[in-house]
């Protein structure tokens, strides 16, 4: 009788000593557990609408990107195109710029060209420090 | 002699962490922890992004971030909602105006064909959303070489 007594007075209090271990076990699980999802891309800013501008068609470098995926430069006024790989464009990017300053890239791509292939030029043109960049639609044809 | 028994009195109370209360800063750090986290307002597409060597991570908070969803076919999502592609810039253009720092992060699929992405541009332009990021992930120099 006096056993079970005992007893009863045990689990009838909380253990308060405890309790700080208990939430800093929390604390830690959701600290631990936490994933911050970052923003991370290939930043562009956009020209304003309606805010074309005329620029020298030396002061262009053509970038053609075809629906299969292909890539063909073409200099400035010069109607020759030569077909590069993607990999290729950041050392024609600085040669170009090297020659001109106010050169421009101009990324044409394909209506039906995959999203992928205009993101492995723009890549190559930002590993290359190229700061003027235009995205255009290849026109059809 | 009273003078040093009664520093030595002083000296044990203050040697000893109050461990009362450690239950109660814990817990309040926990309350703390969960109220300020805030958890994204939409879920993940299935959308496989493109690889990029020149990823660059933005640090804008995330109240000033608009996540633009591509899928495969062409389809946009903004907010868990699909949106068709004439009717991005009457959805953009009121964020947009009500939070000049937006940044429209653009989350495509890598084999989306470039009109869709190109359509998408010019409504982002004419709701002046002008700030873009094409989402990737990063491209470690050494998986480029061995493609």
């Amino acid at each position: 009788m006096s056993l079970m007594r005992k007893k009863q007075r045990v689990s009838g209090e909380i253990p308060t000593s405890s309790m700080a271990d208990i939430a800093f076990l929390l604390l830690i699980f959701f600290l631990v557990t936490t994933v911050f999802d970052e923003e991370r891309g290939l930043p562009i800013v956009l020209p304003e609408a309606e805010s074309e501008q005329e620029v020298s068609q030396k002061n262009i470098l053509h970038l053609l990107i075809q629906p299969d995926g292909t890539i063909r430069v073409k200099r400035g006024e010069s109607p020759q195109e030569q077909v590069v790989t993607a990999s290729a464009i950041s050392s024609i990017w600085r040669q170009e710029f090297a020659q001109n300053e106010n050169l421009i890239a101009a990324v044409k791509t394909h209506p039906n060209a995959p999203y992928r292939a205009m993101i492995d030029v723009l890549d190559q043109l930002q590993t290359a420090q190229a700061d003027k960049i235009s995205l255009q639609l290849l026109p059809e044809g | 002699m009273m003078s040093k028994g009664g520093f030595k009195r002083k000296s044990k109370a203050a040697s000893e962490i109050p461990s009362s209360s450690l239950a109660d800063m814990a817990f309040l750090l926990l309350i703390f922890f969960m109220v300020s986290t805030t958890f994204r307002k939409e879920q993940d597409r299935d959308v496989a992004f493109p690889d990029a060597e020149a990823t660059k991570k933005m640090d804008d908070a995330r109240k000033d971030v608009l996540h633009v969803f591509v899928e495969r076919d062409g389809q946009v999502f903004i907010n868990d909602q699909n949106v068709p592609m004439e009717r991005v810039n009457a959805v953009v253009g009121p964020i947009y105006a009500g939070n000049p720092k937006l940044l429209v992060v653009l989350r495509a699929d890598t084999e989306v064909p470039y009109q869709y992405i190109d359509a998408v541009q010019k409504e982002l332009q004419e709701a002046n959303a002008v700030r873009v990021t094409f989402y990737t992930n990063l491209e470690q120099r050494i998986t480029r070489e061995r493609r």
